[in-house]
């Protein structure tokens, strides 16, 4: 069992990582930058190492000095958490190098999963359904004009090494398509420092449905049902849900068992995630596999009944999975809404700063996952998330209910948040009925005004 | 209280078995920059030709490293691998330590030599490499860089050494002080066959290396803050008993000083030394392209400008948003590589050289640059060229000489620099200098007037075949007010004195002083300078051709005649 964990993040994955090692004996070391030296995480671990200024490049992000602090400190695992160094293979291939135990996938599973095109090609070898598209990349807009009839319109344009909607662009006709390619690619060039582009289908107001799993190194898979995270703005999610509106037991099945191969396919161990692309019609498509923990893993544990923090730890530690799918029940309803440092009337800009009044919400079916306290400084370095409210109900609607009023109950005061346009999309119709796809945001007026 | 210490602790789980290997970090994975400190990863510095990626501080490159960098993959051929020195001096244990280095560095001593393609252009190349005795310069050394110079020197091919060295090998004595004679030698004749040199001086350079052959490249790079010196700064500072300044014999020191010509980063290295040798390269003469028709740029008409006073003329020549060189030097020249100093005392930032090609030719160019801004303007001392300023020109002159490029010099100077330094260093001498060898350097020079050209310090730059002038450009014995100062003692006739004083284009050009006046249809300013430099241009490179079809006798008596009939 790892007997003393190092945590390369910060914030509230960190402390909800420092939890669950407190819960299992495991001594922690937390690793902080100087903008940090106050936060909830530096605080609450057992040792607390300063790895540089606040800029992510010089401190979360400088392998070399967490690295240096896993071995001062005796650590003998690191918990990347999500973001910064959570799927750098690079990172990962370090720790194997340095006998450190990286609680995570190995570094080819993460590099062949990072990779689009490998990792499409090994779920299309496994028989996972995939969006019809190219199986080479392509460099040049003609050569993609050819690839996008074959393909069938509407399709969109995406850069290989491309993430968080920069290097793609739809394009609905022929007419449209030179444009769209060149303009993506010269993003991704920039971006990435490279033109490698591939075309796909372009799957119209999908919702976005991801499968929770977690495999063992004995080779044992289970899912753990899925998350409806379709509430999103330019890629960014702001509510996730288990169970989804939209999922009968026999898709559910459907779809767990496409995910259960393909982590198989890829040999996959510890937590991971399985994004699919639901159209109405039920066809589903793999988008990509995350392989981290990932923000909205609470609901899942809510309706599971399981720590996925602890698993990863055990999973890591080489113990195998306690149960097997059929233990797997999904109970009740649960909701995550993102609280934000950003003010949704000014373009969602951010808006660190200390907070002067913090009251937040509790009582049953109630969690909130944070790293901030009264009198805390946001700094500005970082990701603007400040904590994750989770509700828990039998049904949707009891949910939806118990999270108007969790919402309506948080006060943040002196800086920004998006509390109010959370507690408004909780309120549209759409969103009460169950009707909604990743294009909610961009088709409903939220936040202009009326409503709350 | 912090709430740290209110948190508890976590309770250790008790029972714990020791699942793996300990973590510890493996040999090679990291290293520590011994500029800043920080635990870097080997792979990183691999891939950033072992610079640090933190601080950027140059790690020393392994020589066979080195010619990775810089030499096409797989091109060298190596050469004189395996001479041994024996141990002239029978010096107790070198023998031993000989043997061990060769065992532990596969080298067989302080320098590769050979040859190499750089971007397809063939070299001779050498590198040193400081792990074999700190690269001193024994026999061996000398041996294999004079021989890879003397078959250089047959074969008619470029060399380039990268230097690194400690200097003179102590262990083979006076035999090893020979090595400094016989490199240079080698290279005098290697020179002399009109062949190119350039070296590169990296950390560190110094002793008998760079009092031979270190100090001997047509062109001299550096890399970034390699110690750079004759005697060692501990040597220095233990015989004058004094601190060195911080800085002091590092390669920016020397830029300044006027011993190096350019710092050049490790990663443009390649790059660099490439378009040196393409500047370089034995041209067959061709590219010549067809040129503008000459009315399309010089005046020859009588246009109204004529109406305007000569004071006009010297207010548009001294303007503030006049081009100044460096403009036309971005315009003509794109590929332009400047090169600094004079090798004796400093580089002066009034007069910018450098070489470049135009029409396909390679070409040198000197430009008197008065700057830009203030600041700019007060680094280059208003276009007021220094000693130093033209003992580089006449440097670079020499060099075209040898090569066989045609010379562009553009003045813009209010005249050479009056002041103690420059009376120190001997500005009267540095001015005769270039006008006496200016006189019979065989190769085609070319000056063209493009603001003030002011008195003897515009003449060091245009004792040359043809002189040409823009419109608005001035050329005369002094600036106006000096001569209404001196004839009559009134420094504000100026205005006056600048009517008769016949120092506009045309009053010049009628006195045959100068060949052609370049016509500005507008004053001219930054944004509308394209417009002529393209017509400019072509018009250059046509004199260039036209002149370099001459033999360098008929080049150096037509040049002659033309100030000896003024």
């Amino acid at each position: 069992m790892i007997r003393k964990l190092l945590i390369a993040n910060r914030g509230e994955i960190a402390v909800r990582i420092i939890r669950a090692c407190r819960e299992m004996g495991i001594e922690t070391v937390a690793v902080y930058s100087e903008a940090d030296r106050e936060s909830l995480h530096t605080q609450l671990a057992d040792e607390a190492i300063c790895i540089g200024p606040g800029p992510s490049v010089q401190s979360y992000l400088n392998m070399e000095r967490i690295i240096s602090a896993t071995l001062v400190s005796g650590a003998d695992a690191i918990h990347p958490g999500f973001g910064f160094l959570s799927e750098n293979a690079r990172f990962a291939e370090i720790c194997e190098k340095c006998n450190v135990t990286f609680v995570g996938p190995s570094s080819e599973v993460i590099r062949n999963l990072g990779h689009k095109q490998i990792a499409r090609n090994t779920m299309v070898a496994a028989g996972v359904p995939v969006i019809p598209g190219t199986d080479k990349a392509i460099y040049d807009a003609g050569e993609g004009a050819r690839e996008a009839r074959q393909i069938g319109y509407p399709v969109i344009v995406k850069a290989a090494l491309g993430g968080g909607g920069k290097g793609m662009r739809t394009a609905y006709t022929p007419e449209e398509f030179e444009s769209a390619f060149l303009t993506a690619q010269k993003e991704a060039e920039h971006a990435f420092a490279d033109g490698t582009m591939y075309i796909e289908h372009f799957v119209e107001n999908p919702r976005h449905i991801e499968f929770q799993i977690l495999a063992d190194s004995q080779g044992h898979v289970v899912h753990l049902g899925e998350r409806d995270c379709s509430i999103q703005r330019n890629h960014q999610k702001m509510i996730e849900e288990a169970p989804s509106a939209a999922i009968s037991k026999e898709l559910r099945k459907k779809m767990g068992d496409a995910a259960v191969k393909a982590a198989r396919a890829a040999h996959y161990v510890n937590a991971g995630t399985i994004e699919f692309l639901l159209e109405k019609n039920e066809n589903f498509y793999f988008m990509e596999m995350n392989t981290r923990i990932q923000v909205e893993h609470p609901v899942t544990e809510w309706v599971t009944g399981l720590d996925l923090i602890k698993e990863q730890l055990k999973i890591a530690s080489g113990l195998p999975l306690s149960f097997n799918q059929k233990d797997i029940r999904i109970q009740g309803h649960a909701i995550e809404c993102r609280i934000n440092a950003e003010n949704p009337t000014k373009n969602f800009r951010p808006s660190p700063g200390k907070i002067t009044q913090l009251h937040l919400p509790g009582g049953q079916g109630i969690r909130v996952d944070t790293a901030i306290y009264d009198g805390y400084v946001v700094p500005p370095y970082y990701d603007s998330m400040l904590a994750k409210l989770i509700v828990h109900a039998d049904t949707r609607q009891e949910a939806i209910a118990k999270m108007r009023s969790a919402l309506g109950e948080v006060v943040i005061e002196g800086i920004d948040t998006n509390v109010d346009f959370q507690f408004e999309i909780l309120g549209d119709q759409d969103y009460r009925t169950g009707n909604i796809n990743i294009e909610f945001l961009n088709t409903h007026e939220i936040g202009k005004g009326e409503g709350v | 209280m912090r709430l740290k210490q209110m948190f508890k602790k976590t309770i250790r789980e008790r029972e714990h078995v020791e699942m793996q290997a300990r973590p510890e970090v493996p040999d090679g994975l990291m290293k520590k920059c011994n500029a800043c400190k920080a635990a870097v990863f080997v792979e990183d510095v691999k891939k950033n030709y072992y610079i640090c990626p933190k601080c950027r501080n140059y790690f020393r490159v392994h020589a066979y490293r080195r010619l990775e960098m810089i030499a096409d993959e797989g091109s060298f051929e190596e050469w004189d691998r395996g001479l041994d020195s024996g141990n002239p001096l029978h010096y107790k244990g070198y023998d031993q330590k000989v043997a061990l280095l060769r065992e532990k560095t596969g080298l067989d001593e302080a320098v590769i030599t050979g040859k190499a393609l750089i971007q397809g252009m063939p070299a001779v190349i050498g590198v040193c490499d400081g792990r074999f005795i700190m690269a001193s310069m024994g026999e061996v050394v000398g041996e294999k860089i004079t021989r890879a110079v003397e078959r250089a020197t047959r074969e008619k091919l470029p060399v380039i050494l990268y230097a690194c060295s400690g200097g003179a090998r102590m262990q083979e004595g006076i035999v090893s002080l020979m090595q400094m004679a016989k490199t240079s030698a080698a290279l005098k004749r290697h020179s002399d066959a009109g062949l190119l040199y350039v070296t590169v001086l990296t950390n560190p350079t110094t002793g008998g290396v760079t009092a031979s052959f270190g100090m001997l490249g047509d062109v001299i790079l550096a890399e970034p803050n390699a110690l750079i010196g004759f005697a060692g700064p501990r040597v220095i500072e233990q015989t004058i008993g004094q601190k060195l300044p911080e800085g002091f014999q590092r390669s920016e020191f020397l830029l300044e000083h006027g011993f190096v010509d350019a710092i050049v980063e490790r990663e443009d290295q390649k790059e660099v030394l490439a378009h040196i040798l393409q500047l370089h390269l034995q041209g067959d003469g061709a590219g010549q392209d067809e040129a503008v028709r000459e009315d399309e740029l010089f005046l020859h008409r009588e246009t109204q400008t004529c109406e305007m006073e000569a004071w006009d003329h010297v207010q548009l020549a001294r303007a503030k948003d006049r081009p100044t060189g460096k403009d036309y030097l971005r315009l003509l020249f794109p590929d332009f590589i400047e090169l600094h100093g004079d090798r004796y005392f400093r580089d002066d930032p009034a007069v910018i050289g450098g070489i470049a090609s135009l029409h396909g030719q390679p070409v040198t160019v000197l430009v008197q640059e008065k700057g830009e801004g203030t600041k700019d303007s007060i680094r280059r001392n208003f276009g007021m060229v220094s000693p130093d300023g033209y003992r580089k020109s006449l440097r670079l002159m020499k060099q075209a000489e040898k090569f066989g490029r045609p010379v562009l010099c553009i003045v813009d100077t209010p005249g050479a620099f009056c002041g103690l330094e420059a009376e120190e260093r001997g500005q009267g001498e540095a001015i005769a200098r270039n006008l006496y060898e200016m006189s019979a350097l065989r190769t085609p020079l070319l000056s063209i007037v493009i603001g003030e050209g002011g008195s003897g310090g515009a003449l060091a730059f245009a004792l040359t075949d043809e002189v040409w002038m823009l419109e608005h450009a001035v050329y005369s014995i002094l600036s106006p007010e000096g001569f209404a100062s001196i004839l009559w003692k009134d420094s504000s006739r100026a205005k006056e004195a600048a009517g008769v004083m016949k120092m506009t284009a045309q009053d010049l050009k009628k006195l045959g002083i100068v060949e052609e006046v370049i016509a500005e249809d507008r004053p001219l300013n930054r944004e509308n300078l394209q417009e002529l430099t393209e017509k400019l241009e072509s018009q250059i490179a046509a004199f260039f051709s036209r002149y370099s079809a001459l033999s360098s006798e008929e080049l150096t008596e037509k040049r002659y005649q033309r100030f000896r009939k003024l």
